[in-house]
């Protein structure tokens, strides 16, 4: 009874939350190129166009802990999440993880290289032939990567050929631009970059799961903010998703 | 050339580095005549304070101007209950991280100008019976002047090239906050935007080289005006 009421009363709000303000949208970089395009979508649908600030999801929840108004936040891990809804920044009910991504080994197009998972001393010798590329410790890429390399029981080899990029896609173009033969990336890296390719995708459970969760601040007072939020939590919102190598949840 | 998309990132660097430099530039010459001619206790001090912006790191920067200008932060409440105003994700905010940033240079330029007017034609106008007011309006700034502009176009290319702290302090919010510097930092997570980047960097070289070269010549102006006293 009250869903085809809170339709309703969107439908009718829509053609004046049309001319309203776009929502504040504060969303982890990684998710660059796919929530452009999932705003996109949703603005060919009538509704204003979310405005998009990417930056470290880090970066974005201190800004909400100063007091930033801003109206949905879309975190590339489960712990800034966390740390806003501890103080309340975040309006629980509306939390959502919504994506996933796999963690993968990139190669340059050109470089044949096959990946041995096993045994652990045929994938340290081929992960040691030359630097191998990741993202930064403190990074959740970079945090990923190295707890899947120690589950796969090759980090002790390894560690001294890692080189670190500041951003997961900064260790995605060290691959690309032929600095390290391997990175360490997600999968959407690798589908983003037209110069590498997928050589080898780690089993799923040699690391924490890789989530993304959206929740809308409490400070949020634009109803078209809910709005957007539960497009990409739709089934459709996640399609735009999965096109750019996310797993829907 | 620039997509309109581009064009509307470097009108916004303009506008922010042109505020900044704007409205910091009466602070600007006021902190470089206090330190040029002033003596008080405290001077060293208040001569490293100014210069902090430039040596500190700008995400340190960023970090202490997110915590003062946020709703609860000392100047961000101020803010809110006067104008109801809050500058988090707003290009004025922007504006005031380029303006911080800007500041030290400024005063730098400004001070070596206020240093280089010779005191001599000072008491002269004052003997011929001259105002303090009169000294300063018809002589001490005339004089100055063109390192104060000087001053004022170097802050302004610092303005529009800051990055550190404006995304910690107010994120990277096209239209608002995504001036040049950003709008470079987030085309480069895009694999495949390097022609993005490779205009955007362009127009940053292009704006930044033409302000140094306005700066350089008028501070050039500043050293002939020297030789002639």
């Amino acid at each position: 009874m009250i869903r085809p009421l809170l339709v309703l009363s969107l439908v009718v709000a829509a053609p004046a939350a049309a001319q309203g303000r776009p929502p504040l949208v504060l969303a982890a970089a990684s998710l660059q190129e796919s929530m452009n395009a999932a705003a996109d979508a949703w603005a060919k649908q009538g509704h204003p166009r979310p405005v998009v600030s990417f930056a470290a999801s880090s970066a974005l929840a201190r800004q909400v802990e100063a007091g930033g108004a801003a109206d949905l936040f879309v975190s590339a891990d489960q712990q800034w999440m966390d740390a806003l809804a501890a103080k309340r920044l975040i309006v629980a009910s509306s939390r959502v993880t919504f994506l996933g991504n796999r963690l993968v080994l990139v190669a340059a197009r050109s470089n044949p290289v096959r990946i041995p998972v096993r045994p652990p001393a045929a994938l340290a010798r081929v992960l040691t032939a030359g630097p191998l590329a990741m993202a930064d410790a403190p990074v959740p890429a970079g945090r990923y990567g190295e707890a899947a390399l120690r589950s796969l029981g090759v980090w002790t080899a390894v560690a001294p050929k890692v080189v670190r990029g500041d951003s997961v896609r900064a260790a995605l173009t060290l691959v690309e631009r032929g600095a390290a033969p391997l990175g360490i990336v997600y999968a959407t890296d690798a589908r983003a970059s037209s110069t590498v390719r997928i050589a080898g995708v780690f089993p799923a459970r040699s690391h924490p799961p890789i989530t993304y969760p959206v929740a809308r601040l409490a400070a949020s007072k634009n109803p078209e903010g809910e709005g957007f939020r539960r497009f990409l939590v739709s089934r459709a919102g996640k399609a735009i998703f999965t096109g750019y190598g996310f797993t829907p949840r | 050339m620039l997509s309109p998309a581009e064009w509307t990132i470097v009108a916004l660097s303009l506008k922010v580095g042109g505020v900044a430099m704007a409205a910091v530039l009466p602070l600007a010459f006021a902190l470089a005549w206090l330190l040029a001619r002033g003596r008080f206790p405290g001077k060293l001090l208040l001569d490293a304070l100014v210069h902090l912006p430039l040596v500190v790191p700008p995400v340190v920067t960023g970090w202490l101007l997110l915590l003062a200008f946020g709703p609860n932060g000392p100047l961000g409440s101020l803010l809110e209950r006067w104008f109801g105003v809050s500058v988090l994700f707003r290009w004025t905010g922007a504006a005031i991280a380029a303006a911080i940033m800007a500041l030290p240079l400024m005063v730098r330029a400004m001070r070596l100008s206020i240093e280089a007017v010779d005191r001599r034609l000072e008491s002269a106008a004052r003997t011929l019976g001259a105002g303090p007011w009169r000294v300063f309006w018809t002589l001490t700034l005339p004089l100055s002047l063109p390192g104060i502009l000087a001053g004022a176009v170097l802050g302004f290319a610092r303005s529009i090239g800051e990055f550190g702290a404006t995304i910690t302090f107010v994120s990277n919010v096209p239209g608002e906050t995504q001036t040049l510097p950003l709008a470079i930092y987030s085309a480069l997570q895009q694999p495949g935007a390097e022609a993005t980047v490779w205009r955007l960097s362009a127009m940053s070289v292009a704006l930044s080289l033409a302000a140094l070269l306005v700066s350089e010549l008028l501070t050039r102006r500043v050293r002939r005006g020297l030789h002639v006293l």
